[in-house]
Parts: C-alpha cells; sequence; structure tokens
C-alpha cells in the first residue's frame, strides 16, 4: 500500500473529556492499561501495511509528540516507510493555525501531493477500534468513487454528534446531514476518508473550505461519486466521561468484542520511561483482584473489582478501588475505598479516605454536561490526603495537594481547584 | 577507567534437565518476565560498565535475539557495545570452547584489541544485585590482581561451590587464604559467586599458562595457579541476595524467593531490563483477570488471563488459567494454557504447553518436583504424580497411561 498516503488528525481537543484532557490532546488519554487512544488508529495502519503517515497535531502536542517518536513502535519508520508530526506553521502570509479538519489537510499539501500516491486515507486518532483499511481502499477502487466515507450505524439519540448519511443499494451517498438534530438516517461518519489524491488536491485548492464534515462532503456530494463503507465492529468515540469508562470496562466483557491483543494493538511503551522494565503484577498475600485489566508493575495488596488499571498502581492493605478506570503509579493507600472513580497518573490517595459514593443524580455544579452519570474525576499528582470524603460526580483537579483541602468532605457534584489558580 | 565485562553464558546444565534442551542456561526465563542473563547484565547497566562480551556456544541463536545489540540495557552506541563471542575455527587453535577459562582464552585478541584496565568475569546464571563499582574500588584499593565475590552460605551442601578461607580484618574483605573448589567436604563458608575482577595481566599471564593444561575452568584451574603462583587474590564478601540456579530444586526454590510478605527478593525495586521485544512481550495486553478468579502471592505479566485459582505461583506472559483450574506453587513460563479443572502443584512448566482438561499434575505430597518440556500438550484426565520428568514436543497420544507415578520420565 505504497500508493497511499495516511493523514492522521490528532487535533482533537476533546473537551467533554474534562481535566482527562487538561495537559493532553484526546488522543493520548491512556486507555485500557498500557494504551493511548490513538494506538489504535496508529495500530490499524500498521497493520493495514500503509507506510508513509503524516499526525496533525495542534492542541497540547507534547505528549503526543512524544508517544509517537518516529514512529517505530508501530514499525512505521525506516527506509520506506515514515510517520511525520506535522504541528501547524508560519505560512508564508501568515500564522495558521489549523481553522478546521480540511484546512489542516489543505496546509499540508505538500505531504502527499506527489506522483506517489494515488489515495489519500484522511483519519483521526479519537477513536477506539480495528479496521482493515486495506478492505477499505479496495471497496473504494472497485467503485470507481471519488471520495469514501467509512460509516456505521448509531443509536438514533446520538445522531445530532455525527455528520449522517442516506445512502442507495451501491452505498453511494444519495444525502449528507452534518450534526443535525433531527437526523434522517442513523448511519453516522466514523471520520475515516479515502480521496482520490487529485480529487482531493482539487477539492482543496479551488475551495477555501475549512471542514470535511460541513463543506467538502456536501460540495463532492454534488458531483455524485461518494460512497458510504459500511462497517460493523467496535468502534467507539469515547468522547465523554461516561463514554471513556464504558469504553475502558468493554475490555473486561469479551462479548463486546474490543480486544487490544486480538487486534494487534501495538503501543510505545518507553513514553517518558522510567529507565526499566516494569515488573510483573503482584498481588501479595493479603490481596484480591477479580474482573479486571491489571497492567506491568502493580502491587495489589487490597481488594480490587471490576477496574482497568494503568503499569504501576500500588493498592495497599483494606484499601478497596472498584469499577474503576486508575492510570500509570497511583497509590491508593491502606484503609481507603474507591468507587466509580478515574484517577489520573501519579495521584496518591491517603489512607481511610472514601471516594466516588453518593447521589449520581446530583450533577457536577460546574460541568452538569460532562458529569451526571455517578462518576469521579482526579487530576494527575493530585494528592488525597487521609481520612477524606468525596462524593461522585466530583472534579479533584490535577496537583491539588493537603494544603487545598480546607474540609474533609466534598459533596456530591462539588470540585476542588488548586488554591493559586484562582 | 575502561572496563571490559565478559560474561560466560554458554553452558548448558544437566541438572535442569528438559528445561535446557533448547536454550542456554542463562536464557532461562525467571521471575515472571526476565532471563537469568537480565540479572547480570542490568548489574552491569547500573555500574556504568558498558562493554560486554558474552561468550555462548550452546544453542547462540536464543542470546542472540534476546541481547539485540544491548540496546534493552542502553549498551548500543558509539562508546558502548554488548557483543557475542561464539566459538569460530581459527588458525589451527580455535575450536569449540573447552571450559570457562578456554572460552575467554579463545577471545583473548578481543580482549587485547580493547586494551581496557580492567576485565571483570561474570557468571550468567546467578540472581543477585550487585554495584561492582564497589568490588572494583575494592581491587583498585587493595592494588589486587584478581578479586573475587563471596557470599557467606550454610556449611552444610556448600562443598558444591568454590570455597575460600578470607582474612579477617576489613569487613569488605580481605586476602584469600586458601580455596577449594568443589571439594567432598567443606571447609569454609564463604562460596565464590563466580564474580571475578582481573587486572588484565594476570588474566593474560595465567590463561597462557593454563593454555597447554589439560582443564580450562576459572575456578578448578586459574584460581589455584594464580594462588600457587604469588599473585594477589582478594575475596570481597557480598552481603546482599544471592539466588543460584543450579538444579531445579535451587531454581524452583530461588523463584519462591520472590513470593512472601516480604519476600527474600523485592524484584520490583531491583529495576531489573529486560529485552521486551522478544516473543513479542511488548505487544502484549495488560492481564486479564476473570470474575471468579483467585489469585494469591503471585507473580504474573501482560497477556496472562486467570479465571482459576493462582496460590503461589510465577506465570510468565500470556498463561492461561480456565476457570475451575488450580495452580499452587508452581512456574509456568509463557503461552502455557492450563485447561478446565486441570491442577498444577509444584511443578514447572516450559513455554507453549498445554495441560488438559481435568488433568492433574504434581498431585501427592513427596514434594519433589515435577517438570514439564516446552510444546508438550498432556492429554485430559492424565495424572502425573510429583517428581516426574515430562519431555518436551509430545503430542496428547504419548500420554498412554492415565496415572504416571513418581520418578518415570515420559518421552
Amino acid at each position: 500500500m505504497k500508493d497511499t498516503a495516511v493523514l492522521l488528525l490528532a487535533g482533537g481537543v476533546g473537551s467533554r473529556l474534562n481535566i482527562l484532557v487538561s495537559h493532553r490532546a484526546k488522543p493520548a488519554v491512556p486507555f485500557g492499561g498500557i494504551y493511548r487512544i490513538i494506538d489504535f488508529t496508529l495500530s490499524n495502519i500498521a497493520n493495514s501495511r500503509l507506510t508513509n503517515v503524516a499526525v496533525l497535531t495542534q492542541y497540547k502536542p507534547l505528549s503526543l509528540m512524544d508517544h509517537i517518536g518516529n514512529g517505530s513502535s508501530w514499525d512505521l519508520s525506516g527506509r520506506s516507510r515514515s510517520t511525520k508530526i506535522l504541528p501547524p506553521k508560519t505560512g508564508e502570509k501568515e500564522w495558521d493555525w489549523y481553522k478546521g479538519t480540511a484546512d489542516a489537510v489543505r496546509q499540508n499539501l505538500d505531504f502527499f501531493n506527489s506522483d506517489n500516491y494515488k489515495n489519500v486515507l484522511v483519519l483521526s486518532g479519537d477513536h477506539i477500534y480495528h479496521m482493515d483499511y486495506r478492505s477499505m481502499l479496495k471497496f473504494h477502487r472497485e467503485r470507481g468513487a471519488k471520495v469514501t466515507i467509512s460509516m456505521i450505524e448509531v443509536p438514533w439519540e446520538e445522531t445530532y454528534q455525527f455528520g449522517t448519511a442516506i445512502i442507495n443499494e451501491q452505498c453511494r451517498i444519495t444525502e449528507w446531514e452534518e450534526k443535525s438534530p433531527q437526523a434522517k438516517s442513523n448511519l453516522a461518519s466514523m471520520g475515516i476518508y479515502v480521496f482520490d489524491k487529485d480529487y482531493l488536491v482539487e477539492l482543496l485548492e479551488t475551495t477555501k473550505e475549512i471542514d470535511f464534515g460541513h463543506h467538502i462532503i456536501p460540495n463532492a456530494l454534488k458531483e455524485g461519486n461518494v460512497f458510504a463503507y459500511p462497517f460493523d465492529g467496535y468502534w467507539r468515540d469515547a468522547g465523554t466521561v461516561q463514554a471513556y469508562w464504558d469504553a475502558n470496562m468493554d475490555i473486561l466483557d469479551a462479548a463486546t468484542g474490543l480486544s487490544p491483543e486480538a487486534w494487534k494493538v501495538m503501543s510505545n511503551l518507553s513514553t517518558k520511561g522510567i529507565p526499566y522494565d516494569r515488573p510483573p503484577v503482584k498481588i501479595t498475600k493479603t490481596g484480591r483482584a477479580i474482573n479486571s485489566v491489571i497492567s506491568p508493575g502493580c502491587i495489589i495488596s487490597g481488594n480490587v473489582e471490576n477496574c482497568v488499571l494503568s503499569p504501576g498502581v500500588v493498592v495497599q492493605k483494606d484499601a478497596s478501588v472498584k469499577n474503576s478506570v486508575v492510570m500509570h503509579d497511583t497509590i491508593i493507600e491502606e484503609g481507603s475505598s474507591i468507587e466509580r472513580c478515574i484517577i489520573d497518573k501519579k495521584v496518591l490517595i491517603g489512607g481511610e479516605s472514601h471516594i466516588g459514593i453518593g447521589d449520581a443524580a446530583i450533577a457536577n455544579h460546574v460541568f452538569p454536561d460532562h458529569l451526571d452519570t455517578g462518576l469521579t474525576l482526579i487530576g494527575k499528582y493530585a494528592v488525597i490526603p487521609g481520612s477524606v470524603k468525596i462524593g461522585t460526580n466530583c472534579i479533584i483537579y490535577s496537583m491539588v495537594n493537603k494544603r487545598d483541602f480546607c474540609k474533609l468532605d466534598i459533596a456530591d457534584g462539588e470540585n476542588l481547584q488548586k488554591m493559586d489558580a484562582g | 577507567m575502561d572496563i571490559i565485562a565478559m560474561i560466560l553464558a554458554g553452558a548448558r546444565v544437566d541438572d535442569l534437565g528438559v528445561l535446557t534442551f533448547f536454550r542456554p542456561k542463562s536464557a532461562m526465563p525467571y521471575g515472571g518476565l526476565y532471563r537469568i542473563i537480565d540479572f547480570p547484565m542490568s548489574n552491569l547497566m547500573y555500574s556504568g560498565i558498558e562493554k560486554v562480551g558474552i561468550l555462548s556456544q550452546y544453542k547462540p541463536l536464543y542470546l542472540m535475539e534476546h541481547m539485540r545489540n544491548g540496546e534493552p540495557w542502553d549498551m548500543s552506541g558509539r562508546r558502548r557495545f554488548v557483543t557475542i563471542l561464539p566459538p569460530f575455527k581459527g588458525m589451527g587453535t580455535s575450536d569449540w570452547y573447552n571450559g570457562t577459562a578456554d572460552a575467554v582464552y579463545q577471545n583473548l585478541d578481543f580482549l587485547s584489541n580493547h586494551m581496557p584496565d580492567l576485565i571483570v568475569v561474570l557468571s550468567g546464571d546467578h540472581i543477585y544485585k550487585m554495584d561492582y563499582r564497589e568490588i572494583i574500588r575494592f581491587h583498585l584499593e587493595k592494588k589486587a590482581d584478581l578479586t573475587i565475590a563471596f557470599a557467606k552460605v550454610p556449611k552444610e551442601g556448600a562443598h558444591r561451590f568454590g570455597l575460600a578461607d578470607i582474612e579477617e580484618g576489613d569487613t569488605r574483605g580481605g586476602r584469600i587464604l586458601q580455596y577449594t573448589e568443589k571439594s567432598d567436604k567443606a571447609l569454609f563458608d564463604w562460596a565464590s559467586l563466580t564474580i571475578y575482577v582481573f587486572t588484565p595481566y594476570a588474566l593474560f599471564e595465567a590463561l597462557r599458562a593454563n593454555a597447554e593444561e589439560n582443564s580450562h575452568e576459572f575456578g578448578r584451574d586459574i584460581i589455584p595457579f594464580l594462588l600457587t603462583n604469588n599473585y594477589k587474590l582478594f575475596g570481597y564478601k557480598h552481603q546482599g541476595y544471592w539466588g543460584y540456579t543450579r538444579t531445579l530444586q535451587e531454581y524452583w526454590q530461588t523463584s519462591m524467593d520472590l513470593l512472601g510478605d516480604p519476600p527474600k527478593v523485592d524484584i520490583a525495586s531491583w529495576h531489573i531490563c529486560t529485552n521486551l521485544s522478544n516473543f513479542n512481550i511488548r505487544d502484549r495486553q495488560p492481564a486479564l483477570i476473570g470474575p471468579d478468579a483467585k489469585i494469591e502471592d503471585s507473580l504474573f505479566y501482560s497477556g496472562c488471563h486467570i479465571k482459576g485459582k493462582v496460590i503461589r505461583s510465577i506465570l510468565f506472559p500470556g498463561v492461561k488459567i480456565d476457570s475451575q483450574a488450580v495452580v499452587e506453587d508452581s512456574i509456568i513460563f509463557s503461552n502455557t494454557v492450563i485447561k478446565q479443572n486441570a491442577t498444577v502443584i509444584k511443578t514447572i512448566i516450559d513455554e507453549d504447553v498445554t495441560v488438559g482438561v481435568n488433568a492433574h499434575i504434581g498431585e501427592n505430597t513427596s514434594g519433589e518436583l515435577t517438570v514439564v518440556g516446552m510444546g508438550t500438550r498432556i492429554a485430559r484426565e492424565t495424572s502425573i504424580s510429583s517428581g516426574v520428568t515430562v519431555y518436551p514436543n509430545l503430542g496428547p497420544a504419548k500420554f498412554t497411561k492415565n496415572i504416571y507415578c513418581t520418578g518415570e520420565i515420559i518421552k
């Protein structure tokens, strides 16, 4: 597949993930223990034997750039393969932030506008799924399409978040709606596009439109050569706190079809790495773990149930963690109980604390639309003192420490910020 | 200070039986993730010794893949290297390595090309954590020709080791007064760790003198030669844990030392480096624990899927324990599958083995270890007592009996 260039749009902010994206872009959010969300797309690219990839970054790109490196973790570097990271750059005329998906691609025309390429595959780094793009490319070529969009049926109540299409029997798209509040179809765009390279160049050069879904696709539709590639496997956006939690928990249930190892998902384990390899998981005499994903370097002396634990998590004696996602090197001290939390990296939870139990009906006071399903978020590097009670739908911000806890009881829906954060 | 380390990694040891049919002892899996050679390699890395020659003649491919140019230990670069030194056909003198000293002797040009200030010779099959800079400082301070590290062991059973009588006075160690190698009766209680720090001229002189002899071992020949010829030999007393893996029982015990509370070896704090690309360990999904699993006092790694019961055991990447299966006091290497209702007690099972439904291995209380070789598929309902050896790559049809008794060897 040397004749297909891949553009991976990894600029997604994913703002509904709240503090999980306060210091990283959505594609860089840790997932499933050892992965980051973008690993699924990068692995799909590598496993589809595509070899030339440009990753377009914009929002908080550092941890993403670190993670992707030169692409060697996905075998996307070498003499005939490459991974380029393309941040926005000052053009000849002005400082050009990417204004939208099509604008981002337009600003990097140079990357793919060469005779080497017949097709351009445009992907987003935001989704959890497994797809062999070769089948989609084959579909595209067989239909003689100019544009092919991968599409999946979603629940009707979610259609307003997507571009949706009505298709005919040949899968040709006859009608397109972008984020319509009353969509006529529940066949939604997955943000995966195959373009004929020449056609894409022409589209981008003759217009100034900035977004694929809003402008480019509706325009192309008029010419009638846009096809939908139907997909019915596991695919999740993981764009909200609840959806992110659900997708993590899907790994525990084989029936969901989410299986990183079967999908051959690869990751870069040495990102900001400790200089040694994580040791095996240890469950001590007092430890107990059921129905969980547990990564290397975890030490479990307490009780772990229905959890996804990233490397290096420590659960001390008589501590209990249930229904939670806990990221790298977080320590949960003796006697604490954690229920339905998403805890970011390197958090310290003092002993005898009780977090996440409360009335889910009380939505977060500041972000009621982000947190209203009974989950509590704890930010990176937070230090929670011992004997604290924190309810549900709460946000404990990154870096808070003992001094920020004016009270030891954070009620349902309340947030705790660092004091000097203002 | 320019230092080269030579690791004696070549041997296959008969005492480890079926486990070393297909791998040299230094590549034996250990601790749920590592290979034994990772321990000296990590020690070297943390000691800042970044030029390493590995002497290997048994199944060298296995080691070559694992060492991957030294990259996992940050030893590949302009001034850093890990070189595998297999035997070679030379101008009449070279041939298969005839003992540890001969292996180094045949690579004298490798050493003299580099002209190091010191040469450290290590064995690739011990489990310990040591900062070699301390023994080196001691060696330089004493202006020694050879310094050997020793650990205190109970006299009972100590005769298996090289033993020394070390001059008292300095808590770190002292002059070696006497040395015996594998004598019938243990006279001293300081056992050699096979960690040698040589001043190059002494090593070269001893090796050249020894080349004419019939036996070429460091312990049996080189050390006595240096002692009788009045070279300055010092013993350095190692204080921490030292695990050896020469026999199955020792290997099993050294593995079990990783368990318990607190464990004798807190492996997490040793920060060992290994090669995660070997056998694709890197791309394994984090371990999955089923809803009815019961795991106690155990280690396991990514790729494991545990639905049954695991007590005081160590599981390597990709081990599957089906529901209602029970594993106790056992060590299970990569990708082995223990099927439903099977039990495995005090057994070492090599890679890619399948233990069939309702099979029972290692039961009965004789306490002897059971060992199962690589790739074997044990038929369902088979009962194998403790103290049985099962050969590698046997299909289920080879299990013609329902019950195998202690001492049997299934080939």
